[in-house]
């Protein structure tokens, strides 16, 4: 995944359960990297050639199915199946039975997870530590996604706040969590420019975003967050609107073309607004 | 430049030379700096009488800077090859006696110092003869092309109670000085490793022309007149290392191929070597003569700074930075909760430091002509500048130790039976 990924549990917390929680990111890592050979470089072989694949490793599988769950809510603005040499590339041609695992394509196309392997690995860590009794713990992939279990250890939600990305000192704004994950994505700021970093692409008509945006998302899942901030990076016009419109969402789109026209945020916006 | 221009640059050097060597650590490192520092303007016939033997590129830039120095004049050239010694004649004129033969020009007299600027492997007997006719020596870097030579120079000289100085005119580079004060300093912290390095893409073969043969023209190229890039180019940068680590290396290992330019050559077109130094300090040296990208450059590496002398730049250390989540895990301890910011430190692979540094000074001057009124201040007292040989003497040594690891292809410790100087 190229970043940085911590576990911070509080209360307690043996070795063994911080290990299982490392093994699964890192299982994620094995399974949806395309750097080396891996569960997704065979798929995309598969599919390249115009093959029916038959997946058989469970964390892919169940990529896969976060991804055609949640594909919709994006307006198909995340989609891991774009290429933006390849026009034709999409999601839409693929074909996924989860009952069989069986993937096919109407056309060639190659899956890259991109941020979603983040979000995605945040949460089966978090299955994990859950599943060990840990009931406060925040987690952190490269602190542009982070999912926290429970409240925070000195009681009540986590406060979290996201930096202007040019302006030090200065704050987009300051968010609540609990049990819930966040995710950024920018064109702007920290680590953009870094090397083997691809420009980001609207996949519904492969238009290369320029625009000097940063969008928040908070989802219930990591792998949605990621999903969502990426979708509303690249999003336009109506699409932004409906997604930042959800009313069960909390969803941020900060573009500083119209800085002085973006909408003030509440200092504190508080976890359960939605409910 | 006009010689206003130039005097100016030249007090300026001067101001420079003085501010750096008045801290204590420089003017230990470099006492010879202020002493040079100190020549005056002196009439023409006052001057200090140079024979340069050699007037080949190298000995005509000598000739150029000598023009420019307030206390030194050439009185007398010399060159077994025609074409060089025509080319030495017209840049001093027809009033400064030229010879072919450099034994008929000592012989000749009116001499206070030789310039020596002809291969490597004939420094040794024009400096001993020079010597024997009671006069001081400037010799071109390397030395001598073994180390016995070199220390045969450092005996006669200190035998002869007259000047020895060897070219390594960065130790009169303003912008080194500056750099070794700051060093002094601590303002990069403990330095435990130089990186230095002279690469240059082309093949070192020159043309020969008709009636010259190969290994006259391109002695560099042969073992038995050079040992290549270790002693025309490596010395300068060893030197460095050895001043700014103020030591000489316990021991060197080494590699050494003929890597790119098989064209019959027998020195190395490609070296790399390790020269340990004690504490575990390192001087790591590659040269090669197939890709120039990174130049010529050395890096003095400290543990809260960089400093690049031949790219006049000094660089802090990027302080790590405090992740939020740390400082969160701090607040928890300390009972305190308090917003927590994200969103900016996703970790890349640790790539260099881009940062643009800052400027260490430069100047409008000629290190090559300052090394020289320094040594015509020298003959013209009676007093080598103060360190200067041991040096160059070590520069050199080390570059041939280089040599012989690389040969063996086993460490080389430091010899233990050096001439004292």
């Amino acid at each position: 995944m190229g970043t940085r990924i911590e576990i911070h549990a509080f209360g307690a917390a043996d070795d063994d359960a911080l290990f299982a929680a490392r093994r699964a990111i890192e299982a994620v890592d094995d399974a949806l990297t395309i750097h080396r050979p891996s569960p997704t470089t065979a798929l995309n072989a598969g599919l390249m050639a115009g093959e029916i694949a038959v997946v058989t490793d469970r964390v892919l599988l169940d990529a896969l199915v976060e991804i055609e769950t949640a594909y919709a809510l994006t307006h198909g603005l995340f989609d891991p199946a774009a290429d933006a040499s390849k026009r034709s590339a999409g999601w839409d041609a693929i074909s996924f039975d989860p009952a069989t695992a069986r993937v096919s394509a109407s056309r060639p196309v190659a899956l890259d997870f991109g941020g979603f392997g983040k979000g995605f690995a945040l949460d089966r860590a978090g299955a994990v530590l859950r599943e060990a009794g840990i009931v406060s713990a925040l987690l952190s992939a490269g602190e542009s996604s982070i999912a926290v279990i429970g409240e925070h250890p000195l009681g009540g939600a986590w406060p979290i706040t996201v930096p202007h990305p040019t302006k030090p000192g200065d704050m987009l704004v300051e968010l609540e969590l609990t049990n819930e994950a966040l995710s950024i994505s920018s064109t702007i700021g920290a680590g953009v420019a870094a090397p083997e970093r691809a420009a980001m692409i609207r996949p519904i008509d492969g238009a290369i975003i320029t625009n000097d945006r940063t969008t928040v998302a908070i989802e219930p899942t990591g792998a949605r967050a990621e999903m969502m901030s990426t979708a509303l990076l690249v999003a336009d016009g109506d699409h932004a609107t409906r997604l930042l419109t959800d009313p069960f969402a909390r969803r941020f789109l900060f573009d500083f073309a119209h800085e002085a026209a973006m909408p003030a945020y509440p200092a504190r916006m508080p976890f359960d607004e939605r409910l | 430049m006009n010689d206003y221009d130039f005097d100016q640059t030249r007090r300026s050097f001067i101001d420079r030379v003085l501010k750096a060597t008045a801290f204590a650590g420089v003017a230990s490192a470099a006492p010879w700096a202020a002493a040079a520092a100190g020549t005056e303007q002196v009439a023409v016939g006052d001057r200090v009488r140079l024979g340069v033997i050699g007037t080949g590129d190298r000995g005509r830039a000598l000739i150029q800077n000598i023009a420019k120095t307030r206390n030194c004049t050439v009185a007398a050239i010399c060159d077994n090859y025609a074409p060089n010694l025509a080319k030495g004649r017209a840049l001093v004129g027809s009033g400064v006696r030229a010879f072919s033969d450099y034994r008929a020009m000592l012989d000749a007299r009116g001499l206070d110092a030789l310039v020596i600027a002809t291969p490597l492997h004939l420094h040794a007997r024009p400096a001993a003869d020079g010597f024997a006719a009671g006069l001081h020596v400037w010799c071109e870097k390397a030395m001598a092309r073994t180390i016995e030579d070199c220390g045969a120079m450092v005996k006669q000289a200190q035998g002869s109670g007259k000047i020895l100085q060897i070219g390594h005119q960065r130790m009169f580079h303003p912008t080194y000085l500056n750099a070794l004060k700051r060093v002094k300093a601590g303002e990069i912290g403990t330095v435990t490793q130089i990186r230095a390095s002279w690469h240059r893409n082309n093949s070192w073969r020159r043309a020969v022309p008709a009636g010259a043969s190969d290994r006259q023209i391109n002695w560099r190229l042969y073992r038995d007149s050079s040992a290549g890039l270790m002693t025309e180019l490596a010395t300068h940068q060893i030197q460095v290392g050895n001043w700014f680590l103020d030591g000489v290396p316990t021991r060197v290992i080494g590699s050494g191929s003929i890597c790119f330019w098989k064209d019959g050559r027998e020195v190395y077109d490609h070296v790399a070597l390790i020269y340990e130094y004690a504490g575990g300090r390192k001087l790591i040296y590659t040269s090669l003569l197939n890709n120039a990208r990174y130049g010529c450059e050395e890096q003095i590496q400290g543990s809260t700074g960089t400093i690049e002398p031949e790219l006049g730049r000094i660089f802090r250390e990027v302080p790590p930075k405090t992740l939020a989540l740390q400082r969160m895990q701090a607040d928890v301890k300390r009972g305190q909760k308090r917003a927590i910011p994200i969103g900016g430190a996703t970790w890349f692979p640790e790539l260099p430091v881009t940062t643009p540094g800052e400027s260490l000074g430069w100047g409008e001057y000629s290190e090559t002509m300052l090394q020289f009124e320094g040594f015509g201040e020298a003959v013209r007292s009676g007093k080598p500048l103060p360190g200067l040989l041991s040096q160059a003497y070590h520069a050199s040594v080390a570059s041939l130790i280089g040599e012989q690891a690389m040969d063996s292809g086993e460490a080389v410790k430091w010899p233990t039976s050096l001439v004292a100087v």
